[in-house]
């Protein structure tokens, strides 16, 4: 089960089955039901884009167990594998799947790989500013945009919004970048789907936070940043993105995202450091359960992503030998 | 160029400069310069007093409850909500075909422009959005209806609404004005009973929660020290057994009490219905506050602002930060920062000492003096990286190895904290100390501690008698510019154990009280996690104000306390000396 999914195709077959409709928890996901003799300290260390649905898993979960405390830091999914090793946090949100050299290096402390279960769904948004007539792009266009190598194969370099097809006094405004620093795990994800690869241009200006690029986003009328979906506000506008240039454009939706039909679509994780040999003690099964309960899925929609099919729950639960609702 | 007039008397190289025939010509040549500096100054002024001036604005409103308009647009759209700003705007071509002749003409009147402003709608869990913006053009009617109340809630930001009804211990109560007296008083024994909810698990449960887990650890640290198949271990773990027992029955007590109270309140629930009809029902509990926002009085908008005062101060957190109170933070930076103090100045004083009385001034003096000067220079996230493998991970994980073993893995002190936030920043404002302490050493003239020395009195006598009192004034000065400095950074206490949530303050009333290792809140981090890190940016912008106001009236505060220790200081040893 290690073998993450991470392309969306994967997770289109995953998801197929997922509520169809408004965002609203999968009904056949249980409440989170309390459960006696928890308390202790948990740490959770990593992704940014997680942070504010950690906090609010934390918050959820210190509401059930006040004696439970929880603390988090959210640097960057970067900072998630290196907290797990030294055994600083015991939670790694991340909002990439962990890279082999660092489950290689977490295996080489441990002697078995560090255990992953997803937390919610995330169309990664491509934002624009409100009043910018743009209504779709391609993930070729979005390589012309921010990449230098153009690993999709266009030929030209796209500078002007002119060149994506926007007429009139947008035509020649210049398009100007914004994206995250390179410990984000967003960074690597958009890197990876939307550049195939390709590197960044130097142009694309590294902001320290995605509610960061959106707030630039927002005050700079020519920008186009990339970004979790649940840092929209009323001054961005999230742009249609289409598979090929021409193609059938989607927007950022629950139901685009869970039939796989939104191109930059992607699970957000939590690794734990779960010996294969033995079972999870009873806070991080705990706190593992509400995040996959009714309760935690609540938080994700919240913080403005989308909760997990009731497939997905049942089979990360199976994976890390829990049972929802006992 | 006239300060080197001043300094005459003590620097005597400057005597041979050349000095200009004409008086008249020094002075000419002077004006531009004296109107360059005031001007300088002016500007510096200005810029900070600008500063000041749109923090402390933008603070001092974000309380102050706003009307609530109902907007019906021309499409038929109902939006209600309270307006944060407006904008003026030029409508794409197509949305200015598309609209009535009027309109348009206002708008062409405008040269191409429009106004829109942005309205803060809340009611996130019903519609995925907080804040909504409208044009001018598109809105058809406007209002305030006396009975819109806005809801300030545990969870999932403001609602806004009427109230419909609501029930009473289960049995619904036809009730739409929140100033019913049913409704007052279900709400406020609802409140009641949540507060005492959270005092019963957070005192009791936790106390008795922590006193199991100290028993534990005791019985852990016999286990390591005496190995398990000792008598002492099987002596302790019998006594372990049985008060364990006896705290776990005062557990269950205080939890199957707490378990009924959150049962009543179930019972509790208003239901209100937003401005498009769909409806909404609320735990009575989980309304912090609510308010009909344009059916108030003055007397009443005061009382809410307050209030909202009160509990920005005193409350913990809600809602990933963006809600609530900042008390952890404001707890943390204020310990933190004394901490801080109490390392930086006995540590800074002695160095400067040596360096300026004991030391044979000469090469290595001035090269050590470099440094430390340079020290100033130095970025302080390399402080933070510092702190971060020296204290934290070195010092703090062989601390950990010698007096903490029973709780390995998880470290005590072999990660950020208290302690080494306040040791790093310590060492981050330690040259502005021994910088301040010098200069203030060599102010106190030679004659004096030739008095001293003349009348018989040794070298420490004379240092601990006569230098220190005169340059206390002088020392006090720099402790207060290294406080500002230390209050107010951030960067480095990132990596040394500032963390977005705390679940503790770092003193409390569990034993030993208070918690050098326990992680910590900052308003300084709060104010960049909330501005740069909170869901929905737009919300969490108030918020960033009010706390960057508190954060500047602490360190405000610190530093005026301090110049008035000094002050009293300088009084007493003036009237000391004679």
């Amino acid at each position: 089960m290690l073998k993450m999914m991470s392309s969306f195709t994967v997770l289109a077959t995953a998801l197929a089955t997922g509520p169809a409709s408004a965002v609203d928890v999968d009904p056949s996901i249980p409440a989170y039901s309390k459960s006696s003799g928890v308390d202790g300290s948990l740490k959770s260390m990593g992704s940014d884009t997680l942070n504010n649905l950690m906090t609010l898993w934390a918050e959820g979960f210190m509401g059930q167990y006040p004696n439970v405390k929880i603390e988090i830091e959210g640097k960057g999914s970067g900072t998630a594998p290196p907290a797990l090793i030294s055994g600083t946090a015991q939670f790694g949100p991340m909002s990439r799947p962990m890279r082999p050299t660092e489950i290689d290096d977490f295996e080489k402390k441990w002697g078995y790989k560090p255990t992953a279960f997803r937390n919610a769904v995330d169309a990664l948004a491509v934002f624009v500013h409100k009043d910018n007539p743009i209504k779709c792009l391609s993930l070729e266009q979005l390589d012309q945009i921010f990449s230098k190598t153009r690993k999709r194969g266009a030929k030209s370099d796209v500078t002007t919004w002119g060149q994506v097809g926007v007429t009139g006094e947008w035509a020649a405004t210049a398009v100007s970048m914004y994206g995250r620093n390179s410990a984000s795990g967003t960074y690597g994800y958009f890197k990876e789907t939307a550049l195939a690869n390709g590197d960044y241009k130097d142009t694309v200006k590294e902001q320290p936070g995605s509610s960061a690029v959106v707030q630039a986003v927002a005050s700079d009328k020519s920008a186009i940043g990339y970004s979790g979906i649940g840092y929209r506000t009323a001054d961005v506008k999230a742009v249609a993105i289409s598979n090929e240039t021409g193609g059938e454009c989607f927007d950022p939706s629950p139901e685009t995202a869970y039939a796989g039909d939104y191109p930059i679509t992607r699970f957000l994780y939590t690794y734990v450091n779960k010996n294969p040999g033995r079972t999870l003690e009873p806070l991080r099964a705990e706190f593992i359960k509400y995040v996959l309960s009714k309760d935690g899925q609540e938080g994700v929609i919240k913080d403005g992503y989308y909760p997990l099919p009731a497939a997905v729950v049942d089979e990360d639960l199976a994976v890390l030998g829990l049972k929802a609702g006992s | 160029m006239t300060s080197t007039s001043n300094l005459a008397p003590t620097a005597s190289s400057n005597l041979s400069r050349t000095v200009p025939a004409k008086a008249d010509d020094v002075r000419s040549r002077g004006e531009p310069f004296t109107w360059l500096l005031g001007g300088a100054l002016a500007l510096g002024c200005l810029m900070i007093a600008g500063l000041l001036a749109l923090v402390v604005w933008n603070g001092f409103v974000t309380f102050i409850p706003k009307p609530i308009e109902v907007l019906t647009e021309n499409s038929g759209a109902i939006s209600a909500g309270e307006r944060v700003r407006q904008e003026s705007f030029r409508p794409a071509p197509d949305v200015v075909a598309k609209l009535s002749a009027t309109a348009r003409e206002n708008v062409a009147g405008n040269g191409g422009y429009a106004t829109r402003f942005l309205i803060k709608t809340g009611n996130f869990d019903l519609y995925g959005e907080d804040f909504k913006w409208v044009a001018d053009f598109d809105v058809a009617t406007r209002s305030l209806p006396r009975d819109m109340v806005l809801v300030e809630r545990m969870e999932w930001g403001p609602l806004i609404g009427r109230l419909i009804g609501m029930t009473v211990d289960g049995t619904s109560v036809a009730v739409t004005d929140i100033a019913d007296p049913r409704f007052v008083d279900a709400h406020r024994a609802a409140r009641d009973r949540w507060r005492k909810i959270a005092d019963l698990e957070r005192d009791d449960i936790g106390g008795i929660n922590a006193r199991i887990e100290q028993e534990r650890l005791e019985l852990r640290s016999i286990e390591l020290s005496e190995g398990r198949g000792s008598e002492s271990y099987r002596r302790a773990a019998v006594t372990y057994e049985s008060v364990a027992a006896a705290l776990a029955k005062d557990h269950q007590r205080s939890t199957a009490e707490a378990a009924a109270l959150v049962d009543t309140n179930k019972g509790f629930t208003a239901t209100f219905a937003d401005a498009q009809g769909t409806s909404k029902t609320v735990a009575l509990d989980a309304i912090v506050r609510l308010y009909a926002a344009n059916d108030l009085s003055w007397f009443d908008k005061i009382a809410i602002y307050l209030a909202r005062w009160w509990e920005f101060l005193s409350d913990d957190p809600r809602e990933a930060n963006t809600e609530g109170g900042v008390w952890p933070a404001l707890f943390g930076t204020f310990t933190m920062t004394l901490l801080m103090v109490v390392a930086v100045a006995p540590f800074g004083i002695v160095t400067a000492l040596y360096l300026r009385e004991y030391a044979r001034q000469g090469r290595f003096v001035a090269f050590v003096r470099i440094c430390v000067n340079n020290l100033a220079g130095v970025p302080s996230i390399v402080y933070g990286v510092f702190g971060l493998g020296f204290f934290a991970y070195l010092v703090g994980g062989t601390i950990d190895e010698v007096f903490f073993q029973e709780r390995l893995p998880s470290p005590t002190f072999g990660t950020g904290g208290l302690l080494w936030s306040s040791l790093t920043l310590a060492l981050l404002t330690v040259p502005v100390v021994i910088v301040a302490t010098e200069e203030a050493l060599s102010a106190v003239p030679r004659s004096i501690r030739e008095a001293s020395l003349a009348c018989g009195a040794s070298k420490w006598q004379t240092i601990k008698y006569v230098v220190l009192p005169r340059a206390m004034p002088g020392i006090l000065t720099g402790i207060i510019l290294a406080m500002a400095r230390g209050a107010g950074e951030v960067a480095p206490l990132m990596l040394v154990g500032v963390v977005k949530l705390a679940p503790a303050l770092p003193i409390d009333g569990t034993f030993p009280f208070i918690h050098l290792e326990r992680s910590f809140m900052h308003l300084g981090f709060h104010i960049y996690d909330v501005g740069f890190q909170s869901r929905n940016s737009e919300a969490g912008k108030p918020m960033v104000f009010v706390t960057t106001m508190l954060l500047m009236t602490v360190v405000f505060g610190m530093n005026l306390a301090a110049i008035l220790i000094r002050n009293r200081l300088k009084t007493r040893f003036a009237t000391a000396a004679f």
